[in-house]
């Protein structure tokens, strides 16, 4: 059955892609719509768990003039003083450039920012190491130094074997570690990161922090959240920002939602354009075969077996659009979300509906056009046409 | 069934196709065909010779009559039960040959087989044993296409044995083809009745109809004269009178 279903569409081969098309841009357009919306709540949900819904971030806002305002060195000491505060982190940035090597010009550094942390930066951001060890209190005034994902990609080093080094202002830094990537802090990834102690004897720099991260019980996030710019700065609170990274996270997770249904509306839409094409076509092909559709009635073909005939053809022309277009909107996802730089993610279930879908609506197209083929009378079909 | 029973019996048919005024294609029309015949049908064009032909096939059905098939009154049957007839017991070739573009002389041969539950490996030996019986062993894997209009005919008549039917209906199987192929086509349908195939065919080119062993002639949707019955004597001195069609 499904061999003689196939014969109408291998013998209009152009035809048959033409028209799968129709129903594979609506397939394709719903998978790509559900496979981009969950690969991105994917990749925030990822990014939530990841970072834990209970992390803290507060910088230095602006003063009332508008310009750039700083934390008092004892911000992250009084930080911590706060009961429901787990820990509490700081880093501070250098203006100093990070090189392979001093004969690299100054003017070519990668952009790799360079931070004074304290050794409880990688627990507090929940990070872990792709090589090496992290900084802790016995190495921080040692010239050693921990890369990000990214700087050290930068750098050419992949792992600390082999004592690699790096040019930090105008001296050699051992490399001890590098760490994985840090799903929200990117400006971590990009940064080299040097004990505060080393930084502040070889570097001569302030101790006002640039960040300082915290993580609170989570059940008392809010009021830890509230008293924390005047904690930071209790001379002058509106200077200082707070924020929640996970927030902005479950924000956009929101917004996704109304987007997606519109578009899967539209797909929905592009869907049912494409299953009338399929009839139209179809309702075509039968008057064409009339011919066909006589010598097969004179073969022995009951009405049923035509009808079943069209209808498997018109399924089949469809499920051909579903896996086009299922393909097309995974290709599509992938694309995308590669693109973005996420995981990515395609429900099986958008696939395996996407290909249902196209099949029931193949099937569903196919009856009038079928019912018109099993009704022709044999012998009006069989006589030769004019 | 009895060694006597007719392969086909046509008692009184009639055949009315509804309009204004209406057609009256068959009027009383009454034949037998016993076994192993080979047949012609002639006469001139409108006369009812396809409808004829449909009906003996199931195609159409009677106005009014009986039609007996083997012994069996096929007025009767459902829509299934015919379709079952015509896929064991009756085998057609076409003017037009209406073969399948898309598949290859050997499928399509096959293809007289497919209604019948038969296993597809089965359906291809038997198609190959048809194109070999009609000589075109060297031609399995063609698409019609690429076959001459002689060689289509040839595969559609294969088509039509495959099923080792009852009986082979052929409307104006030559009509498509050149004089030289025509002549061929008919002494190919010749050996199968040697053979013992029970063979209609339609034909216009009256001096093959009446190298035929029978000739039931046929006007306004009457029989004029059938060569078997005694009676009428003269069949092909009227046969002179037919040729209306170019
Ligand atoms: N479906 C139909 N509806 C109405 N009239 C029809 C139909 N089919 C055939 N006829 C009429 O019935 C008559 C017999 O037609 P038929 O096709 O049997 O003739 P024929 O002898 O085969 O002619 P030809 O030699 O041209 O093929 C003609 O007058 C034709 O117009
Ligand atoms: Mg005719």
């Amino acid at each position: 059955m499904v061999g003689t279903g196939t014969l109408g569409l291998r013998s209009r081969w152009g035809r048959t892609v033409l028209t799968a098309l129709g129903i594979a841009i609506g397939i394709a357009s719903m998978v790509a719509v559900v496979g981009i919306s969950a690969s991105s709540k994917a990749d925030l949900i990822a990014q939530i768990d990841q970072l834990g819904t209970n992390l803290l971030v507060v910088q230095p806002g602006n003063n009332v003039l508008g310009e750039g305002a700083t934390l008092p060195p004892e911000a992250p000491a009084m930080i911590r003083r706060i009961g429901p505060v787990e820990s509490a982190t700081s880093i501070v940035k250098l203006a100093a450039t990070t090189r392979q090597s001093p004969y690299v010009p100054k003017e070519d550094a990668n952009g790799i920012d360079l931070y004074a942390i304290e050794s409880n930066l990688l627990a507090t951001l929940e990070g872990s190491m792709a090589s090496g060890r992290f900084l802790d209190q016995g190495t921080d005034d040692l010239p050693v130094v921990v890369l990000g994902a990214v700087a050290a990609e930068r750098l050419g080093i992949r792992s600390v074997d082999g004592g690699r080094r790096v040019y930090i202002a105008d001296r050699w830094f051992n490399v001890v570690g590098i760490l994985d990537s840090l799903a929200l802090n990117a400006d971590i990834d990009r940064a080299a990161l040097i004990g505060l102690d080393a930084a502040v004897t070889m570097f001569d720099v302030k101790r006002n922090a640039s960040s300082i991260y915290l993580r609170a019980q989570p059940e008392q996030i809010e009021s830890v959240r509230r008293v924390l710019a005047a904690t930071a700065n209790p001379h002058a609170p509106n200077e200082v920002s707070v924020s929640r990274p996970s927030d902005a996270l479950e924000a956009r997770a929101q917004v996704d939602q109304n987007l997606q249904n519109l578009l899967l509306g539209l797909g929905g839409v592009a869907l049912l354009v494409g299953g009338i094409g399929i009839a139209n076509v179809m309702v075509i092909s039968v008057l064409e075969r009339r011919g066909e559709i006589g010598v097969r009635r004179a073969l022995g073909a009951t009405r049923h077996h035509i009808r079943a005939q069209f209808i498997v053809e018109s399924s089949l022309l469809a499920l051909l659009g579903g896996i086009l277009g299922v393909t097309l909107g995974a290709a599509v996802t992938f694309a995308y979300a590669d693109r973005q730089g996420w995981l990515v993610e395609i429900p099986t279930i958008g696939l395996a509906g996407g290909v249902g879908a196209a099949l029931v609506l193949g099937a569903v197209a196919g009856l009038y056009p079928a019912a018109r083929a099993a009704r022709l009378d044999p012998a009006e079909a069989v006589r030769p046409t004019n | 069934m009895s060694e006597a029973t007719p392969v086909l019996q046509l008692d009184q048919v009639t055949k009315t196709y509804p309009g204004s005024p209406p057609v009256e294609a068959l009027r009383d029309v009454t034949l037998e065909i016993a076994a192993g015949e080979l047949v012609t049908i002639v006469g001139p064009s409108g006369s009812g010779k396809s409808t004829l032909l449909n009906i003996i096939g199931t195609l159409d059905r009677v106005t009014s009559g009986t039609i007996a098939i083997e012994g069996h009154d096929v007025a009767r049957f459902s829509d299934r039960a015919l379709a079952g007839m015509r896929s064991a017991r009756i085998g057609f070739v076409f003017q037009q040959f209406h073969l399948l573009e898309g598949m290859s002389a050997m499928d399509n041969v096959a293809t007289g087989l497919l209604y019948q539950g038969i296993s597809r490996s089965q359906r291809r030996s038997a198609s190959i044993a048809a194109l070999e019986r009609v000589g075109l062993g060297h031609r399995m894997q063609h698409r019609p296409g690429k076959l001459s209009g002689g060689e289509r005919q040839r595969v559609a008549i294969a088509r039509a044995l495959v099923g080792d039917p009852a009986i082979v209906l052929a409307d104006e199987p030559t009509g498509n083809l050149d004089t030289r192929t025509s002549r061929e086509i008919l002494a190919l349908l010749e050996e199968l009745n040697r053979d013992g195939s029970t063979i209609i065919v339609i034909t216009h080119d009256l001096e093959i109809a009446a190298q035929l062993p029978r000739q039931i002639g046929i006007r306004d949707g009457m029989v004029e004269f059938d060569s078997s019955d005694a009676v009428t004597v003269a069949p092909l001195a009227s046969l002179g009178t037919i040729g209306g069609r170019a």
